[in-house]
């Protein structure tokens, strides 16, 4: 499945979160990632997020796609960050 | 699915806050702007430029199960950083072991990899045959005459016989297919003479690591192969399992590209050793192979839409079956 994720969080729990990110998905802006990860993945990161996050402050939003071949993305101004596999 | 990465340009790769951070340096020593890869996300690294890391990522690598593969200047397959095992499975050891000291036993599974190999070959050849109006059917008749005598021969070094020859005439129906733009002159390796020896070296390549890496996520040992004589410091049960998915996936891969004029004489230079790809067409190359790789075919007996890279471990599956005396093995053959 092909997620997009973004978070809101408070400045003390921000960056633990960005790392946590960083391990499942690719970094495409601040606070916003994207990728391919299977559902067993989504759930262990979303537990992980659960012990980080403080749930009456902070946010995080998934928006869910069974595959990549079904999202256009579309870029306006600089890419940040390329997210293919050749480095 | 998890991913191959390519490294193709140099840098160098760290171990930061429990994933892989890779950094771009450039000539000058510059550092570019980093870019984490997910370790959750990655199945293998193949890595084509220089590559600065250290311990403590080797050992993080291995702890999640990620191997690496190194490829030189001249794009040689020079090795591989390969974690621990970690499917050990001892009854599958003996069983392979056994299957290679019996000679009765080694030569049913060294056939069937040569006819696999030849089927596919010929799958190939018949498909150029159509389009290039019959002028390959000298050359498949004459395979078709060795394929013949597969289950005839007595021994595996007879065996390794037939499979030289029916690869030469193999090689030599290349110049028909891909007209003028490049011609084969006789297969050369170590290092390759020219243009389309040195594509048919790195294809051969990454497909030997495409099926290195998938028998390292089997119980299979990497080490122990029935038609290559196992050597000394070689995954030779890779090179068996190459001879299969050569055909289709890598020569098909250079007649596609050269004829649709993705790759010109002006992508390659000639060196006094021999002959090089330059940079920008060795990534176009590989970045074609990996898409072929994720290119998923309907699987007859599965019924489900299965991905080359999928193929060849379902391959592996089939030969650890036939190690138990479950089933016999099949070779993979293509049938379009």
């Amino acid at each position: 499945m092909y997620i997009i994720l973004v978070y809101d969080f408070g400045q003390k729990r921000v960056g633990k979160m960005l790392k946590l990110c960083r391990r499942y998905l690719n970094w495409i802006q601040n606070s916003v990632f994207e990728g391919e990860m299977t559902e067993v993945q989504l759930k262990e990161m979303l537990h992980e997020a659960k012990r980080i996050m403080n749930e009456e402050q902070d946010s995080l939003i998934l928006f869910k796609n069974r595959d990549q071949k079904w999202m256009d993305k579309q870029i306006v101004g600089i890419e940040r960050q390329s997210t293919d596999d050749f480095l | 699915m998890k991913q191959t990465k390519y490294l193709m340009n140099p840098g160098r790769l760290s171990r930061q806050d429990h994933t892989l951070k890779f950094t771009p340096v450039d000539e000058a020593g510059n550092e570019g702007q980093p870019r984490f890869l997910p370790v959750e996300q990655v199945s293998d690294l193949y890595v084509f430029g220089s590559l600065d890391a250290n311990s403590a990522l080797y050992n993080f690598l291995g702890k999640e199960g990620i191997a690496v593969h190194f490829f030189d200047y001249y794009e040689h397959y020079t090795g591989s950083f390969m974690p621990r095992e970690y499917l050990l499975a001892g009854k599958m050891q003996v069983e392979q072991t056994k299957h290679y000291t019996f000679p009765k036993k080694r030569i049913v599974l060294a056939r069937a990899f040569v006819e696999g190999a030849a089927t596919n070959i010929l799958r190939v050849l018949k498909y150029y045959d159509n389009r290039k109006t019959g002028s390959l059917a000298d050359a498949i008749a004459t395979i078709e005459q060795l394929m013949a005598s597969i289950p005839l021969v007595p021994d595996v070094p007879t065996l390794m016989g037939i499979e030289g020859n029916i690869r030469q005439i193999y090689y030599r129906c290349f110049d028909a297919i891909l007209g003028e733009t490049f011609c084969l002159d006789g297969r050369s390796k170590r290092p390759p003479q020219n243009e389309l020896n040195a594509m048919i070296s790195l294809g051969n390549m990454l497909c030997y690591s495409a099926c290195l890496g998938m028998i390292y996520h089997t119980q299979l040992n990497p080490t122990i192969s029935y038609l290559h004589e196992p050597g000394a410091r070689r995954y030779s049960l890779a090179l068996d399992m190459a001879e299969i998915f050569k055909p289709i996936l890598i020569d098909r891969l250079i007649f596609r590209m050269v004829n649709k004029r993705q790759l010109q004489p002006s992508d390659f230079r000639m060196e006094v050793e021999g002959c090089l790809m330059k940079e920008s067409a060795r990534k176009r190359f590989v970045q074609e192979f990996d898409a072929s790789l994720k290119e998923t075919i309907k699987h007859r007996s599965l019924g489900r839409s299965v991905s080359y890279k999928h193929l060849i471990k379902l391959e592996c599956y089939k030969l650890q079956r036939h190690l138990l005396g479950i089933d016999a093995y099949k070779p993979f053959k293509a049938w379009w």
